[in-house]
């Protein structure tokens, strides 16, 4: 089996940095475009001022900025060509729909990502492999 | 209970809503609200009078905030297009709604005006978290549902400051401090935070609050409120908060800090869970109320100047949370509505923030990158768009 395009997501989790090793293996060895998709995370809902939102557009902008050059270094170093998308929203709507928008025959993630309302509401990765329209592999 | 008991126990409730908040995603001022209301009845307290001031403050703080946080050249660039969403999203939910609470439910003349007011506003923060997580506070259109919702604002404010006067001398003082202030503190501010700003004692800070203790005690006197002079001061300052972005900061820190999470612990201490119970039926119908007019009243609008993204620019505009419970709160406060009719509205508020947006982001949710691909390529494009933009 060989793939053409990949998606995979990255949040700065142990198991997406395991996902995100993984997806340059697969990449390297397959010859694949690699897509990271950083998704930011949903922005404070209902907020009263503009402000509380800002501030955390403002971080999440600052760490994903953080990621994304990491990613990129070490895609690098690997030999892999590297587009790197930075998406905000609710992660498992947001890998499904990149993955769908970019035409990707494979999406790589990790098993748990950073999210306490994962644990709360049940995990990101087993959304994405309910929904999206490609295979899914996920990374423990 | 003592009040030194309450003040720990807000301040635990303060601590948790942040954690909270910050753990699960959602704004720290509606868990702020929901912990007020959870003490409130749990505990069986009224809200002490300290609580109350400060509270009350905190609302004025929070209306300045907002105003300093208008975008004003954006505003200046789509204002024509918005202003009839904006005026109609305010003044048809206003209509409805007072005459709704006039001749249906027998509310006085007084306390209808004000579930007008509290349900005409649509929330600046509400819409603009939507736009920004979607991409489209970048795009012409998230650019004119957000010059909209100040228009509507405007509307809520100014109803507000305006409708409850009562004329005596008091307005004078009142107007003429307020246009003083809005005309003069932009000109002093660059002088003034070159001499005294970036100081841990942050003198530029302590200006501002004194020009809003001013206004507010000058507003009281004028049987007013100082809403309107405190947003439209706000935005008169957005420019030099713009250029001065720490400054503004520091000034979000003490107002999330410490001033806002008792505006709104006090607005839910307030909020009577039996009484909502109680009148379940009336909380729906006051939804109704404020929902349907927003919906008949903006969708037209919307297919003129934000087509195609009719649905979600309507839903959007349905929103309502900060400038909502500044002004029930007012109405308690100043005796013309009752703890009922205030639970009522407040509940209204708080589901008019979530939702229209849950069905605008789950249903409606426009994709951010092919709509700037549309604006950047104009197949389909409205001619309105094209027109703002050539006039910009």
């Amino acid at each position: 089996m060989t793939f053409r395009r990949m998606l995979v997501a990255i949040d700065g989790s142990e198991a997406s940095e395991r996902a995100y090793a993984k997806a340059l293996e697969l990449a390297a060895l397959t010859g694949a475009d690699l897509t990271a998709l950083a998704v930011e995370g949903p922005l404070p809902v209902y907020a009263a001022t503009i402000g509380e939102v800002d501030e955390v557009k403002r971080e999440k902008d600052a760490f994903f900025a953080k990621l994304a050059a990491r990613a990129r270094d070490e895609a690098d170093r690997a030999g892999v060509g590297l587009a790197v998308e930075m998406r905000a929203g609710h992660a498992a709507e947001t890998i499904v729909r990149a993955g769908t928008e970019l035409g990707a025959d494979l999406i790589v993630l990790g098993h748990r990502g950073h999210a306490i309302r994962d644990h709360l509401l049940g995990s990101t990765a087993s959304r994405v492999a309910e929904r999206a329209a490609c295979p899914v592999l996920i990374v423990r | 209970m003592s009040e030194l008991a309450l003040a720990a126990i807000l301040a635990g409730a303060v601590l948790l809503a942040s954690t909270v908040s910050v753990e699960l995603g959602i704004s720290v001022a509606l868990i702020e609200l929901g912990l007020g209301v959870v003490v409130g009845n749990a505990f069986d307290v009224g809200v002490p009078e300290w609580l109350a001031f400060l509270g009350s403050f905190a609302g004025l703080v929070l209306t300045f905030l907002a105003g300093a946080e208008v975008d004003v050249p954006q505003l200046r660039r789509e204002w024509r297009a918005s202003v009839s969403i904006g005026l109609v999203s305010f003044g048809a939910p206003f209509a409805i709604c007072a005459a709704f609470a006039y001749f249906a439910l027998d509310w006085s003349g007084d306390a209808a005006k004000i579930a007008g007011i509290a349900l005409s506003t649509t929330s600046l923060a509400v819409v603009y978290a939507v736009l920004v997580e979607t991409g489209l506070n970048r795009t012409v259109i998230g650019k004119r549902i957000m010059a909209a919702t100040f228009v509507t604002d405007i509307g809520t404010v100014g109803a507000l400051s305006i409708l409850f006067v009562a004329p005596s001398i008091w307005i004078l003082p009142f107007v003429g401090v307020s246009a003083a202030f809005v005309f003069g503190l932009p000109r002093i501010s660059p002088w003034f935070f070159g001499r005294y700003g970036n100081r841990v004692i942050e003198p530029e800070i302590k200006l501002a609050f004194a020009s809003l203790f001013l206004l507010m005690w000058l507003g009281e006197r004028a049987h007013s409120h100082a809403v309107l002079p405190a947003f439209v001061l706000g935005l008169a300052l957005s420019g030099h908060y713009a250029r001065q972005r720490k400054e503004q900061e520091r000034l979000r820190v003490v107002a999330f800090a410490f001033l806002t999470p008792l505006f709104f612990l006090k607005g839910g201490m307030n909020v009577s869970v039996s009484a909502l119970w109680a009148n379940l039926g009336v909380l729906g119908l006051l939804f109704v109320a404020k929902m349907l007019p927003k919906l008949v009243g903006v969708y037209p609008l919307a297919r003129r100047y934000c087509a195609p993204h009719v649905a979600f620019t309507t839903l959007l505009m349905s929103t309502g949370l900060t400038f909502g419970t500044i002004s029930s709160l007012y109405g308690l406060q100043a005796g013309i509505i009752d703890e009922t009719q205030f639970s009522l509205l407040v509940a209204v508020v708080v589901m008019s923030a979530i939702v229209p947006t849950v069905i605008a982001q789950r249903f409606f949710q426009p994709n951010a990158a092919e709509e700037a691909g549309r604006e950047a390529g104009a197949p389909g494009r409205s001619g309105a768009a094209l027109e703002t933009e050539a006039g910009s």
